[in-house]
């Protein structure tokens, strides 16, 4: 069976060279660098040079940078490329009727999953990656050891932000193969933009909450208000558990889900007659 | 080898196989039916690709629903397309022979031949997108049979093909039938199958209508009723000249052609060439109702509902 993954990880990999896909790939990495050197361009117009050295603004800066780095790679890039590239893992077979061939080999549709989870979270890494470190190195953080204190901590995030995104995505993509742009898109919005900011135990379900988390543990950000009070549990949308707890939840997650996505094709109907799916 | 028992399949409130009950031996046999007639449900059925509604099906012994092991003796060949145009046919076959369980050089290697043996040789480097419907056809027969599995399904194989190619083909499977591997071959045109096979499985409305060999199919036609149909620029004299002949249970006249009703076609068949002669009488065309399986289907329904 390991045998038949691979041969679908190598399959999806190189039928995954065309132009479209090549091009989706080259904007996902650009998109973050573009992000970010507007953002330094407009701070460094703005500020004085006097300004921008003062203790103050570096620490402000530092938190603007993580927390836009934080936006724009675990959750844009790794959000859009797993969706793109998950998401219609199944209803792409299906609506090219092309299922039918897969499905009559041994664990056929089982390697095919799993085969195309791994085709598309290896394929999200490279672009987050090289975006995320030519972003940091564009943000002039004030020194190197901000720099690789934030690469290296948005590099763990982007390592489980990808999985975990793609597993809930194939996920959706299983369960709702006619409309599971749709559904997935949908999801996104209503969880991970909304519910994840909702100060309530249900908050604790989203990928975003253990996201937030981490970043702010793992870069070491404040979370002081205004008002002098931690901010955490004044909102609880950032998370107090350990770093451990979180990273052990998404990990789980994500196996989790894409075993959940095997079950549940395993005992799915697709056929090429013409009733199709039930 | 295929037990099916009972098994009805229902989408929502549409009947895909309505109380289909089979048991075939290892061999070759020609599934018949006109389209609609439930074929491709079956074949789904009996791939594990569907889950009967009621009633079982067992295939090599065992319910072929998420069957691995099954699924390494079978090759099948479905109706649609469905193939990635980007890829080459050789590059396709390749990949579903890895995923049959094949090394890599094993892949290439079955790839290689069995395309051969559907004369895509010449063409198996080039983009899908490129291929005409038959070397399609071709192509997708080679991924069915490149792991050389011991039970071949084929839904229309036929479709696209020119008779060249279909000649070629039903060459690859005599050769098949004759190394003793069965075959399960579903088309709507009977000369297709009566080319490959004789044993016959004829299916309409989801049911089994009748199963035997050819001779005994045309032995369950004696004595029903069959339309015969023929053009002529004297339609209502020849009519009643064959009413006179009481070769005709009825004769309809609409416009040039007379529609015949005979339960003693041969007679029909033998008798008609003198008659015409000696009535002096032209016919342009004339079709018999034998050759339409949609008429043998109607005449097999009419017989399961008791109406014959």
């Amino acid at each position: 069976m390991i045998g038949s993954v691979l041969a679908v990880f190598c399959f999806e990999w190189k039928r995954s060279f065309t132009w479209p896909r090549m091009m989706w790939w080259l904007v996902l990495m650009c998109f973050p660098i573009f992000i970010m050197g507007l953002v330094r361009y407009n701070a460094l117009n703005a500020i004085s040079a006097s300004d921008r050295s003062q203790e103050a603004f570096l620490t402000g800066w530092l938190v603007l940078c993580a927390w836009l780095l934080f936006a724009l790679i675990p959750m844009l890039v790794a959000m859009l490329g797993t969706l793109l590239w998950t998401t219609p893992a199944i209803s792409a077979e299906l609506e090219r009727k092309s299922w039918i061939y897969l499905a009559v080999r041994p664990h056929g549709s089982l390697s095919v999953v799993i085969g195309k989870y791994l085709t598309a979270v290896t394929w999200v890494f490279p672009p987050a990656i090289l975006g995320l470190t030519i972003a940091v190195l564009l943000a002039g953080l004030s020194t190197w050891t901000e720099v690789g204190r934030v690469w290296w901590t948005m590099l763990r995030l982007v390592l489980l932000s990808v999985p975990a995104y793609g597993a809930i995505y194939l996920l959706i993509g299983v369960l709702l193969p006619r409309r599971a742009m749709t559904f997935a898109v949908a999801y996104t919005l209503i969880f991970e933009l909304v519910i994840s900011f909702v100060p309530a135990v249900i908050n604790k379900l989203t990928v975003q909450y253990r996201l937030r988390s981490l970043l702010v543990e793992w870069c070491e950000l404040s979370l002081i208000g205004p008002n002098g009070r931690p901010l955490s549990t004044s909102l609880t949308v950032i998370g107090t558990e350990p770093a451990w707890q979180h990273v052990l939840i998404l990990m789980a997650m994500s196996i989790g889900l894409v075993g959940l996505s095997v079950v549940v094709l395993k005992s799915r109907e697709f056929s090429s007659s013409a009733e199709s799916e039930t | 080898m295929i037990e099916l028992k009972n098994v009805t399949k229902l989408y929502g409130k549409v009947i895909g196989v309505n109380d289909f009950t089979l048991t075939l031996e290892a061999g070759a046999y020609g599934l018949l039916g006109p389209n609609g007639a439930g074929k491709s449900t079956l074949l789904n059925l009996i791939t594990g690709q569907l889950q009967p509604t009621l009633g079982s099906v067992r295939v090599l012994g065992r319910s072929p629903r998420n069957h691995a092991e099954l699924f390494r003796h079978l090759g099948y060949c479905p109706g649609g397309e469905g193939m990635y145009s980007e890829v080459s046919g050789y590059d396709w076959v390749c990949y579903l022979q890895r995923l049959q369980g094949m090394s890599a050089k094993q892949s290439r290697i079955a790839a290689t031949s069995s395309l051969e043996l559907v004369g895509m040789s010449s063409a198996m480097n080039r983009p899908i997108s490129s291929y005409s419907r038959g070397m399609r056809q071709r192509t997708k027969l080679a991924q069915a049979i490149a792991h050389n599995p011991d039970f071949l399904i084929l839904d229309e194989p036929f479709n696209g093909l020119d008779p060249i190619g279909r000649h070629e083909l039903t060459t690859v499977l005599l050769d098949w039938i004759g190394l003793g591997k069965s075959l399960l071959f579903a088309s709507h045109l009977l000369h297709e199958i009566e080319s490959i096979t004789q044993s016959f499985l004829l299916i309409c409305g989801g049911r089994l209508l009748a199963s035997g060999t050819a001779e005994e199919v045309h032995t369950m036609m004696v004595g029903l009723p069959n339309e015969v149909a023929i053009r002529t620029e004297s339609p209502y004299e020849l009519a009643s000249r064959l009413m006179q002949e009481h070769v005709a249970e009825s004769v309809t006249v609409k416009g040039e052609i007379v529609t015949i009703s005979t339960r003693n076609p041969a007679v029909l068949y033998e008798k008609l060439p003198a008659w015409l002669q000696d009535w002096g009488l032209a016919v342009s065309e004339m079709r018999s109702a034998d050759e339409s399986l949609q008429a043998l289907f109607n005449s097999l329904m009419k017989m399961h509902r008791g109406e014959l």
